[in-house]
């Protein structure tokens, strides 16, 4: 996938699926817990990243995702995981 | 004890919310269209009741989108109108208001759209089980409400939605409810799902070309049902609650009556529907010769709107050529778990209004279907008992009686 800008698009995929916080204050630390996500809700999230932008998480690894940055860095060192 | 309908909500191809779809109703208005969810051009039979322009976003976040399959969103939209009309249910404690839903599938367009991921080797949405699941759209009533007593889902195929009024008639009968929201919810315009009931050869083909035509229960040339998609929700109370907090109140849902064929999985057969409508007006004390009309299940195939015309013949003998009938499926098609749903819907809406909806396309009738099934155009006539007829896969009959307070 085009990894150019990839902070900017991750960063817009997961404002786009905030609900009652402000946007404007996610960064990449930001925690999916604070961020309104319970356990079930960030499955669904990182169902839904690895839709938008074509990858498939590990399924050991993506049990230590915290943040948002934590997706950031899997998509950047795993380019063969992109289809 | 008597039980009143409070309120009604409605989703269905003619119409969302009851004045909408009652208005297209008397008008003998068609929801059957090409089908335009999916490509079905590879299918026998390429049309169906769609509800068209739904738009879950208009009353759900896109997280609930994500966990909530079609059918449980058509139930919640019902469930919003019923619960809205019913002026609210703060007047009860949440442990005294139970939820009765029917579905027949449950979340298949869920289960379709994941097991095509699975076998392209995919992965799956998390939320495929919770949103699969028959109870899911009664579960999600209950969350968004706070309804918190008895939660239950009928899953009897075609009658579903009527097994569930009738649960909810006996949850308030019994004192286990103080307040039911039931009814039926469906959405399986589906390719597994349609391929499947046509391998059973029960879906209209023939009429691909015409589709607004091929809903034509007890006409001539039928050849099978049109698969429709929908929900219908209605809040029963007891009467002198609703009366003692002030609510209007639409019908008296004054019996049920359920009977099993014990003949085969999907043959109708006449006894099982007569003992249905039977022990239905039974339950409501009321004589066959007091019924004024009937709201069919007839879904447009060969031998199911002769053998309910039989049915109907057999129990009210001579009163059968007096009653009005007519088939809501004619406009919409058949919403399987939701269809009956619709049709007490159609049936209350006969007793407030006055008017008896058409069959439409019954220009020339079966000869073996000789009742008056109020052809093409509405009519006005006096009603003060209605039965709403149901019958389902697994031989399962179900009647309901409204009656005029």
């Amino acid at each position: 996938m085009d990894t150019t800008n990839l902070e900017a698009q991750v960063l817009e995929f997961i404002s786009a699926k905030v609900e009652n916080i402000d946007a404007s204050g996610i960064t990449t630390a930001s925690q999916f817990a604070e961020l309104g996500f319970d356990s079930m809700d960030t499955i669904q999230l990182l169902f839904d990243a690895e839709e938008k932008f074509g990858i498939s998480f590990d399924g050991d690894e993506v049990k230590n995702f915290r943040n948002v940055g934590d997706i950031i860095e899997y998509i950047k060192n795993h380019p063969a995981a992109s289809s | 004890m008597r039980v009143v309908v409070t309120g009604m909500g409605v989703v269905s191809p003619i119409g969302t919310g009851v004045e909408q779809f009652w208005n297209a109703a008397i008008n003998g208005v068609s929801g059957i269209d090409m089908v335009q969810s999916f490509d079905s051009s590879k299918l026998n039979s390429k049309i169906a009741g769609e509800v068209k322009q739904f738009d879950p976003a208009s009353f759900l976040s896109p997280k609930y989108i994500d966990q909530t399959d079609r059918f449980t969103q058509f139930a919640l939209h019902a469930a919003n109108q019923a619960v809205e009309d019913a002026g609210g249910l703060d007047y009860y404690s949440p442990y005294r208001i139970a939820v009765v839903l029917g579905s027949g599938m449950g979340g298949f367009a869920t289960f379709e759209s994941s097991a095509l991921r699975r076998f392209q080797d995919r992965s799956i949405p998390p939320f495929t089980v919770p949103r699969i699941m028959a109870n899911s759209a009664g579960a999600w009533i209950a969350t968004k409400y706070g309804f918190k007593g008895t939660n239950l889902t009928c899953s009897t195929a075609c009658s579903s939605g009527a097994n569930a009024i009738g649960i909810g008639l006996d949850l308030l009968r019994s004192g286990r409810a103080d307040a039911v929201i039931v009814g039926g919810a469906e959405a399986c315009v589906l390719p597994l799902t349609m391929t499947g009931f046509e391998a059973l050869h029960a879906l209209s083909t023939g009429f691909n070309d015409q589709p607004q035509r091929a809903s034509r229960p007890f006409a001539k040339g039928r050849d099978g049902f049109v698969m429709g998609e929908g929900a219908g929700v209605l809040i029963l109370e007891k009467q002198s609650d609703a009366e003692g907090r002030g609510a209007k109140t639409y019908a008296q849902l004054a019996g049920y009556g359920c009977a099993c064929d014990a003949t085969h999985i999907v043959a109708p057969d006449m006894g099982g529907q007569v003992a249905a409508m039977q022990a239905a007006l039974h339950d409501a004390s009321v004589k066959p010769e007091s019924v004024d009309y009937i709201n069919a299940h007839a879904t447009s195939t060969p031998l199911g709107d002769v053998v309910e015309t039989r049915a109907i013949k057999h129990l009210f003998a001579e009163h059968a050529g007096k009653l009005s009938i007519s088939a809501t499926k004619s406009m919409i098609g058949h919403s399987i778990g939701a269809s009956a749903a619709i049709g007490a819907i159609a049936a209350i809406q006969t007793l407030r209004t006055q008017m008896i909806h058409p069959t439409i396309n019954l220009v020339e009738a079966d000869p073996d279907c000789d009742l008056d099934y109020t052809a093409n155009q509405a009519v006005e006539r006096k009603v003060s008992t209605v039965v709403c007829n149901a019958f389902g896969f697994g031989g399962n009959n179900v009647s309901i009686v409204f009656t005029n307070l």
